[in-house]
């Protein structure tokens, strides 16, 4: 058997596949072919490198659960709300924190806030009472003025509607004119073919009744 | 006792869609990890793997169980990897059958997505990178055979080829990687074991 021909035995027996007779047969060539000996195991060394190519660990996970939110340890977390509750402190007692030319100071107490409200309230006072003058002395518009000037404008858009209406009657009648004569033209032509028809049919007739007058007179 | 592929598909054409769950749970690893061997890539590979479950849902009920229900399935993934490679192959205007040169930077192109995920051995990614560089239709053979463990009947029947045909490629799909790896200085390892007849 030559080599082309124990091929198929040969990747039978590599893969277990064969069966006692393939294996005979592979051996029985081998014996005599030392090309396809190192051949087969060429192709198991192969097989082995083969298996090295693994498929990556994620590969067909299902889509992860979302994790848990994660906790913070008791530790951690003491410390973190005893600051959040000295903060919430402090702002209720209406602490204040500055750092000025005189340096970083903290000032516990309400007395700042009375007094920032209170410069609030006047500065809105002012700015009110500038408000008041400032509208005071713009003079209130003269409604009669008003009511003249807004009659003009209806005026001038009824105006100028009544031109656009003509403009479109004008266009309409001369199209409507010019429809009529086209139609006129066509009957007229119309009747001249009848009048044609009916004055050559006449003729014939009176052609006629005189061969007939002829007639009735030769006899 | 566990039910049989074959049970779960009669239990699903009986009404009990559930049994198809079963049927994902099982099959789902082996189809992501044939698609990704072929495709070299993890999402693409998810991607596709449901696309062939989906297809296998909506085909399940007029399956008749004249072929094995994993070679059908292995048929529709494979189908449906085919279509995404030939895509691919439109878009990039790159034949992977027409890369002759077996230069790294060559093989990359090849199949470059094989290397972004691999996270294992040089050996691991060279074997990666010879087997995106084979023919399709030797690359498909060879995963079926090598890491599906499929018997040479059942390629056949997957990709619907004469047996002769699944041995002729996987011959020269063998042939090719041996030498594209003794290119890359990889000549035999750890040979396997000689499987007992």
């Amino acid at each position: 058997m030559d080599c082309e021909a124990i091929r198929e035995d040969i990747l039978d027996v590599l893969y277990g596949e064969g069966g006692e007779a393939a294996s005979r047969r592979v051996e029985a060539h081998q014996a005599s072919c030392a090309d396809c000996r190192r051949e087969l195991a060429d192709l198991r060394r192969l097989r082995g490198d083969l298996a090295q190519w693994r498929l990556p660990e994620h590969l067909g996970a299902r889509p992860a659960v979302p994790a848990p939110p994660r906790r913070l340890p008791l530790g951690l977390a003491a410390a973190a709300g005893l600051i959040l509750g000295v903060t919430a402190a402090l702002a209720f007692s209406g602490a204040e924190l500055r750092y000025d030319e005189a340096g970083f100071s903290v000032h516990v107490g309400r007395e700042t806030d009375a007094r920032a409200l209170a410069d609030l309230e006047r500065r809105h006072r002012q700015e009110m009472a500038a408000l008041r003058a400032e509208v005071a002395a713009v003079h209130p518009p003269d409604d009669r003025q008003l009511l003249q000037t807004v009659a003009a404008m209806i005026r001038e858009s009824e105006a100028r509607q009544d031109e656009a209406r003509m403009a479109s009657l004008r266009v309409l009648q001369q199209r409507t004119e010019t429809q009529r004569q086209y139609d006129l033209a066509r009957m007229s032509a119309g009747l001249s073919y009848l009048d044609g028809k009916a004055g050559l049919q006449a003729a014939r007739t009176t052609e006629l009744v005189g061969h007939l007058l002829q007639a009735s007179q030769q006899k | 006792m566990t039910p049989s592929d074959e049970d779960l598909v009669v239990a699903f054409q009986s009404g009990d869609i559930p049994a198809f769950d079963q049927l994902v749970r099982r099959w789902d690893r082996k189809i992501q990890g044939v698609i990704y061997r072929l495709v070299g890539n993890h999402d693409e590979a998810r991607d596709l793997s449901q696309e062939a479950f989906l297809k296998a849902y909506r085909a399940l009920g007029t399956f008749k169980q004249e072929a094995r229900f994993s070679s059908w399935l292995y048929q529709i993934a494979i189908n449906a990897t085919r279509d995404r490679l030939r895509r691919r192959r439109r878009r990039t205007d790159l034949s992977l059958d027409d890369v002759e040169d077996t230069s790294e930077a060559a093989l990359r192109d090849a199949g470059p997505s094989a290397l972004e995920l691999i996270e294992s051995s040089d050996l691991s990614r060279a074997v990666a990178a010879a087997m995106a560089a084979l023919p399709e239709e030797q690359r498909e053979v060879v995963i079926l055979k090598e890491y599906e463990g499929l018997t040479f009947p059942e390629i056949a029947e997957t990709l619907d080829v004469p047996l002769s045909t699944v041995k002729t490629r996987l011959y020269r799909g063998l042939g090719q990687l041996r030498v594209r790896l003794e290119r890359q200085g990889i000549r035999g390892g750890a040979a396997v074991p000689v499987p007992s007849a």
